[in-house]
């Protein structure tokens, strides 16, 4: 199991090196040359080039693939270009509100869906299954834009029940600005998360235990909560840990629409400024935490999932 | 579960109540509608840095904030400088008694007096290229001796000790700047942000972090700052005595704006500045009265206004609109060096008369702004209200000329693309209206939406072929404008159409030589012609601003150069308190 | 083509009221599209009315008129031919990268494994949001880098499931005997795999294209999607961001609902298929 462990851990590596590769080749080319935005208004060629060695754009791309290298391993990604600020500083300021928007909702959204679902396994009959479904699918098939745009709309505008728009360092006050965004994610997510939880209820309790337990008249809540919970953990534990990464990033859209300064908002206006080194920080730190996140997912699964063969 | 949730509610409601409570105060609550990158003066050519920058530091001069025509006056400087006569040495006199904002930086923590070193400390870091400041090209060229130690900064031959022919510091309070040429420009440039005082103890001690810790002699000083979400100021209680102007129209006494004449500014203790990036949220957040000023979204224009006038329900809570020009212009370019539409003069002509700028105003306007006859706009000299040029919307004509042009019906013609500068679907739409109105003489074009770099990486490389482009004054004086045009600014400069026309330099030369005087504004008129003649951009919209307001923001009045007008702005807590229950 | 459809497919059994709901749906649909490419229906989705702005739904304009005077019904039906090829051709494409990918590196494992393991770890990696839009950005915007970018991140999920199926069923008894009999590789593929794993695949193609389809609203708001001044329903959606405010509900209505429709038809037949189909279905999320 020792080896199993240490092959798995030494095969992010590999994984790094060609997150780090596509990173490079594929965001290096976005959006523009950043030497003539910073040049401002009336420049010259002379002034372009001397940006570009300064910022080191002007240098082969195996020279720059180096120091991004070097940046990584060191995780030190000195300034950004558009912001003129620390970088680390400024994903550490960032990171605050994107998980106040994202951890909640998501704990909610656990919550929510794993109730209905279980209490949903509890019943039987083909029709309230049918109408869980068709609920669960109709949620899904309505764009996030349209489900925030509405409720921003009715809730905030036309009703006044939350404000529009804001953020606040305060504790219990910031949370007038989070609860909408918050119900917003909570409708999205919950449609497919019901579904994946109750199908794998369903798994467990058409398994041979839990029908004989139904034979003998025994199907009851301490059946649904000791065992069929227990039992479908492992898989439900490892969905979640894949998401975490997506915790981290915030949502774009809430983002904007509601004025939480997070991840999100820095992401985009980095990629739209063409700040690279700010591009490169944010991709690279949260492809660090999905490999990291994925290690620690098969590690579970290794030490409680008697199933996993070790190949 | 159900117990929590109702606990859950119960906080809630407990929040919004004391939320409501909480807000009548008399902080100033401002908006910004993009994100403020950074607050160092040397990059503040953008609106947003530059505006919270400008409350914070403090130039040489700056500018009145009633009197028009637009009047220079001076801040740090102690009276007007003195000027040889062949125009290029400056005498400034600083004003005594000036203390920079307190901060660990200095010792014990108390800001020290503003020295004439000051200033020529900061013009150094303008100049210095590891900074690669965004706002050098102010100072590129204009001081004796600043481009060679630039360059030999650059080159590792000198350093911030090494003496600068053109900057000297006399005595403790005065500044003497040596000219390479004379310039009437320049008193603007020691009003714009990018040449504002900073403390070298505080750029050394924050280094890379400067553009976190901004620390001027300004009304304000930096209280908190969350980016992409809000700016907290707070009144510097070190600020020296400057006084609410006594000056100003009998429309500024008819509209208040006198009535704290004489007062010690600042006037608030506390600003609030909100980034709201989204139209639609910041006029909602506006409506109920989250914020103190906001901006009517295009869309929501007729429910607010009824033939040019607020609408009565909105004027019965309280809200007021401040109208006004700003020096500024919204036009569609040719790249010149185009193999077709720079040499072919009946093309562009065809697209300039196809072109229904009349429809542009109401569309995407609102009827709020003149149809611009050239590039000079309102407030500047030169231009001239009843000038109208022979671009008039004509699709027969537009027709007509495509034909002379050689492509009758648009037959032959390329796709041009035309390149919008970003994302904003106010952007596209203006883009699918001119796709439409272009297309219908024949005259196709593709939209590509730009990034900000990736379009300003097409214009100075001169990829763009077609393009929208807008220009607002950096210091009020239309050569400013007119130097769009003039052949040794083409890309990567700011003559962005690559216009290099022989004629027009020498007029633009001419006029550089000349201080504000008749002859110049002839001259200036006669350029504008020039330009309308050849046709190398067409000229849409000069904007006239109508901003809404809380009545209880008194003395709200935005000057149409720069933004450094938090100090003159008050909360009246008694209208904010009975207006609230209306809102 | 007689083997493809094996007793996996046979097995769908009773049709239930809801599908046959989807299916005409999707016929609808797909009807819609081929008028639009032909030009048959909403030919007028770009002639403008300069003084017919923001009209409500009425008889001329039976879901009311946009910004230039534009018919939005039109507008919203471009939009169904618009959503139907982005899906479309975003599945088509990533289900192709990852079938190919996927059966090559199941049944034929060794080095080819190793890479193409390593080749979708790595992009599994990249938060798939930063990618599309970094893609985006290098690309541009216009409707045929829109499903190629869409297409290119979105194989992944279909490349692990496939390459998994197919090792299972590559040391099941009947593969073996097949090889033992001399049956050729690529007949092997065609004849006994493939036919296990296409359900998988049909899956997943009806995933990856309702997931292009709502990605192209998203990507819109950001102004990556379509060719300005197309009229996908991404598009239509974002103007009304600003319009609702002042009772323009139409062209969000009409975008949503036809949106919903379309959407709603997939996942009820996704969801049928993968109960009637997949035995496992859980472990492909």
């Amino acid at each position: 199991m020792k080896r199993y462990f240490l092959r798995r851990f030494l095969y992010t590596f590999p994984t790094l090196f060609g997150v780090s590769l596509v990173l490079f080749f594929i965001f290096n080319g976005i959006g523009g040359d950043p030497a003539y935005q910073l040049a401002g208004k009336n420049a010259s060629l002379e002034q372009i080039e001397n940006l570009r060695q300064q910022l080191g754009t002007h240098q082969s791309l195996l020279h720059q693939y180096k120091d991004f290298l070097w940046q990584t391993v060191t995780l030190d990604w000195g300034q950004s270009w558009y912001f003129k600020e620390n970088i680390n500083s400024m994903l550490l300021k960032g990171l605050g509100p994107s998980l106040a928007l994202t951890v909640p909702s998501f704990f909610f959204t656990l919550l929510l869906a794993l109730s209905v679902a279980l209490s949903f396994s509890y019943f039987r009959s083909e029709k309230s299954h049918s109408l869980l479904t068709w609920f669960c699918l109709s949620l899904m098939s309505v764009s996030f834009l349209t489900f925030i745009i509405v409720f921003q709309y009715l809730f905030a505008f036309k009703w006044g029940l939350f404000p529009i728009n804001g953020w606040s360092q305060d504790f219990p006050f910031v949370l007038s600005f989070l609860l909408l965004p918050w119900f917003i994610s909570i409708i999205v997510s919950v449609g497919p998360d019901i579904l994946i939880y109750r199908t794998l209820f369903q798994e467990e309790i058409n398994k041979d235990y839990v029908k004989t337990a139904q034979a003998k008249g025994l199907l009851t809540t301490q059946i649904l909560y000791k065992h069929i919970l227990k039992n479908s953990m492992l898989p439900i534990l490892s969905l979640l840990l894949s998401r975490i990464p997506q915790l981290l990033l915030g949502s774009l859209l809430l983002e904007s629409f509601f004025g939480i300064p997070g991840l999100g908002g820095i992401m985009i206006q980095a990629l739209q400024n063409a700040d690279f080194p700010m591009v490169k920080a944010i991709t690279m730190m949260s492809s660090l935490v999905y490999i990291l996140l994925n290690l620690l997912a098969d590690l579970l699964f290794l030490l409680f999932d008697p199933r996993v063969e070790l190949k | 579960m159900i117990q929590k949730l109702f606990l859950f509610f119960l906080l809630f409601m407990n929040l919004c109540c004391t939320s409501q409570k909480a807000k009548v105060d008399d902080t100033v609550v401002l908006f910004l509608d993009a994100n403020i990158p950074h607050l160092d003066p040397i990059h503040s050519t953008n609106k947003y840095s530059s505006t919270v920058i400008s409350n914070i530091f403090e130039g040489l001069y700056h500018y009145h904030y009633l009197k028009r025509p637009i009047t220079l006056e001076p801040s740090l400087a102690e009276g007007e400088p003195q000027i040889s006569p062949d125009g290029k040495t400056y005498t400034i006199q600083l004003k005594k008694g000036v203390f920079f904002q307190d901060d660990p930086a200095f010792p014990n923590g108390k800001g020290r007096e503003l020295k004439a070193e000051d200033f020529i400390y900061s013009w150094r870091r303008l100049a210095d290229p590891m900074n690669k400041a965004m706002g050098w090209w102010v100072l590129d060229g204009l001081i004796v001796g600043l481009n060679e130690w630039r360059n030999d900064l650059r080159a590792g031959k000198a350093n911030y000790q090494t003496p600068i022919k053109g900057l000297s510091a006399p005595h403790s309070h005065t500044l003497v700047i040596q000219l390479t040429r004379p310039s009437f420009q320049f008193l603007h440039f020691l009003a714009m942000p990018v040449t504002m005082v900073v403390a070298q103890e505080v750029v050394e001690k924050y280094g890379q972090e400067i553009a976190n810790h901004p620390i001027g002699t300004g009304p304000y000083r930096l209280e908190h700052w969350d980016r992409n979400s809000e700016v907290r100021l707070i009144k510097n209680k070190n600020f020296r005595e400057v006084f609410y102007p006594s000056e100003g129209s009998a429309e500024d006494e008819k509209r208040g704006l006198l009535s704290h004449k004489g007062q010690r500014l600042p006037l608030s203790e506390k600003i609030t500045v909100k980034v709201i990036t989204e139209r639609q949220p910041l006029w909602l957040s506006f409506l109920k009265g989250q914020v103190d000023h906001g901006v009517v979204p295009t869309d929501n224009f007729d429910q607010v206004f009824e033939n040019n006038q607020l609408k009565k329900e909105f004027v019965d809570k309280g809200i007021r609109v401040l109208e006004q020009y700003r020096p500024d212009v919204t036009m569609i370019a040719f790249n010149m060096e185009h193999p077709l539409l720079g040499k072919n003069k009946k093309l562009r002509l065809a697209f300039a008369h196809a072109l229904n700028s009349d429809l542009i105003l109401e569309k995407f306007y609102n009827r709020r702004g003149i149809v611009a006859q050239g590039p000079l706009p309102p407030l500047l000299d030169g231009y001239d209200p009843d000038y109208k040029n022979n671009l008039d919307f004509n699709l027969e004509k537009a027709r007509q000329l495509l034909k002379e042009a050689g492509y009758p019906d648009g037959k032959d013609l390329p796709v041009f693309d035309f390149e919008l500068s970003n994302n904003a679907t106010w952007s596209r739409q203006m883009g699918e209206l001119l796709k439409d109105l272009w297309g219908q003489v024949g005259i196709q074009i593709r939209l590509v939406i730009n990034t900000w770099p990736q379009f300003d990486q097409k214009l100075k490389n001169k990829q763009a072929t077609l393009f929208e482009m807008a220009w607002s004054a950096d210091y009020p004086d239309s050569e400013n404008f007119l130097q769009l045009f003039y052949s040794k600014n083409v890309s990567p400069g700011s003559n962005n159409s690559n216009f290099i026309n022989r004629d027009y330099d020498q007029l633009y030369e001419k006029a550089l030589q000349l201080p504000p005087s008749p002859e110049r504004t002839l001259l200036y008129k006669k350029m504008v012609d020039f330009i309308n003649n050849e046709v190398p951009t067409l000229f849409l919209v000069h904007r006239i601003y109508r901003l809404p307001y809380h009545s209880w923001l008194e003395n709200y009045n935005e000057h149409p150069i720069i933004y450094d007008f938090y100090r003159y702005l008050k909360v009246n807590t008694q209208i904010k308190e009975k207006n609230w229950s209306q809102l | 083509m007689a083997p493809i459809f094996s007793s996996h497919f046979k097995s769908l059994g009773r049709t239930p009221p809801s599908i046959v709901f989807a299916i005409f749906c999707l016929a609808l649909f797909g009807l819609i599209t081929l008028f639009v490419e032909l030009d048959l229906i909403a030919t007028d989705y770009r002639v403008t009315h300069y003084s017919q702005v923001y009209l409500p739904p009425s008889f001329e304009f039976p879901m009311g008129t946009d910004f230039l005077g534009r018919d939005m019904l039109s507008r919203a039906l471009h939009g169904v031919s618009i959503a139907l090829i982005v899906g479309f051709l975003s599945a088509f494409i990533a289900t192709v990268i990852g079938l190919l990918l996927g059966v090559i590196a199941g049944f034929w494992g060794g080095l080819w494994d190793e890479f193409i393991v390593w080749l979708y770890t790595t992009l599994d990696s990249i938060p798939s949001l930063l990618l599309i839009l970094a893609l985006s950005f290098v690309l541009g915007q216009g409707l045929e880098h829109l499903f190629l970018v869409l297409g290119l991140t979105s194989w992944v999920s279909l490349c692990r499931l496939i390459r998994s199926e197919v090792i299972k069923q590559r040391s099941l008894e009947y593969i073996l005997t097949a090889q033992a009999l001399g049956v050729g590789q690529i007949r092997q593929i065609y004849y006994y795999i493939l036919p296990n794993i296409l359900h998988i695949a049909l899956i997943q193609f009806a995933l990856i294209f309702v997931y292009a389809i709502k990605a192209e609203v998203i990507l819109s708001f950001l102004g990556l999607g379509v060719e300005p001044g197309e009229p996908s329903w991404g598009v239509i959606i974002n103007d009304a961001k600003s319009e609702l405010t002042q009772g323009i509900w139409w062209g969000l209505f009409i975008a949503t609902t036809l949106m919903f429709l379309l959407i709603f038809s997939v996942n009820l037949i996704t969801d049928f298929m993968r109960k009637k189909l997949d035995p496992q279905y859980h472990s492909s999320h």
